[in-house]
């Protein structure tokens, strides 16, 4: 009797399919996706503006005047850690100690009604990338938005 | 009275059915989920930052903008110490500046990859200065040299718009 039989018994499909070698395939294509994947990193950006004028490159930490806020990094070659100062002053300890000195100097601006005012950035060649981010990291988060790049003389062209 | 006969063996079949069915799925979600497709990014290590800026795709339209990998060379072409420490390495053969998929060490092939990337956008009441965005991407353990070297051949072109490409971390 028709009606008794249950529904996907092979009755209702004559005709089989033999499905294994299909299986054979989506498992091999499931491995090779499954370890071919990679989570994404979320990725982000942080703006930095060059300076448009050549006024902000060409100057050097010695010529630093009262107004400019110049974070200077250089290498330590001895230690094997970033030296970061503000200006020519003694070098920042901390991060805390840095944006301290950064933070008062924006507070001069702010008191004479400046807000759109630059933080220029002068780090030496050899200074580890992700220490520049970390400092530009620590401006973002102060709200102090427009970060200027400042570099010294143009390099060499490289042979290779 | 006629004798039951007893059965000594039955055919088990599963039924695959139901697992080609996931299998599918599963095999959907890997397909659309691989990340072919990006040829302009090349593997680096972010540099960490919270406080970045997400990159949100607007639907149908590309994020206009050219991005610069500076990228360590890849652990099967050479074996870096330091690197794989994840130490900054210093050692200038180790290290590219890629666009598109191509190196461009050389500061004057740069600057003219830049040059022609960037006419398209330049405003004449702007003077020389370009309105492209560029995004730097920066390993990690790169030496800021390289990144400086990107910045003074996007300013050479008047490019001034230069977004640094950073990771948010993993809290907790």
């Amino acid at each position: 009797m028709a009606g008794s039989q249950n529904i996907g018994e092979e009755s209702d499909n004559p005709v089989g399919i033999n499905v294994t070698a299909m299986v054979d395939v989506i498992f091999c294509l499931c491995l090779f996706f499954m370890c071919s994947f990679q989570f994404k990193q979320l990725e982000g950006k942080i703006e930095s503006w060059l300076p448009k004028g050549a006024a902000a490159a060409a100057a050097s930490a010695d010529q630093n005047v009262l107004e400019e806020i110049r974070i200077v990094m250089s290498y330590d070659g001895k230690s094997g850690a970033t030296v970061r100062r503000v200006g020519n002053t003694a070098p920042a300890g901390s991060d805390g100690e840095l944006m301290k000195r950064v933070l008062s100097l924006s507070a001069d601006y702010e008191k004479l009604g400046k807000k759109d005012f630059p933080v220029l950035l002068e780090a030496a060649r050899d200074v580890a990338w992700k220490d520049v981010v970390h400092v530009m990291d620590l401006l973002k988060q102060a709200k102090l938005e427009r970060i200027e790049f400042a570099g010294g003389a143009k390099p060499a062209p490289k042979s290779s | 009275m006629a004798k039951k006969e007893l059965k000594t063996s039955s055919e088990v079949a599963p039924n695959l059915i139901p697992m080609v069915d996931i299998m599918f799925l599963l095999l959907l979600f890997f397909m659309l989920g691989a990340d072919m497709g990006h040829r302009e990014l090349e593997k680096v290590s972010l540099p960490l930052a919270k406080s970045i800026k997400e990159d949100k795709e607007v639907p149908g339209q590309r994020i206009d903008r050219l991005t610069i990998n500076i990228y360590h060379r890849y652990e099967s072409e050479i074996h870096c110490e330091a690197f794989s420490k994840l130490e900054v390495c210093r050692n200038d053969a180790h290290w590219r500046i890629g666009v598109k998929g191509h190196d461009y060490n050389q500061q004057e092939k740069l600057i003219k990859v830049l040059e022609e990337d960037s006419a398209d956008y330049r405003d004449p009441s702007m003077g020389t200065l370009s309105k492209r965005k560029v995004m730097v991407r920066a390993d990690a353990s790169s030496p800021y040299g390289y990144v400086e070297d990107v910045m003074h051949a996007c300013a050479a072109v008047g490019i001034y718009m230069i977004e640094c490409g950073a990771a948010r971390p993993v809290e907790g």
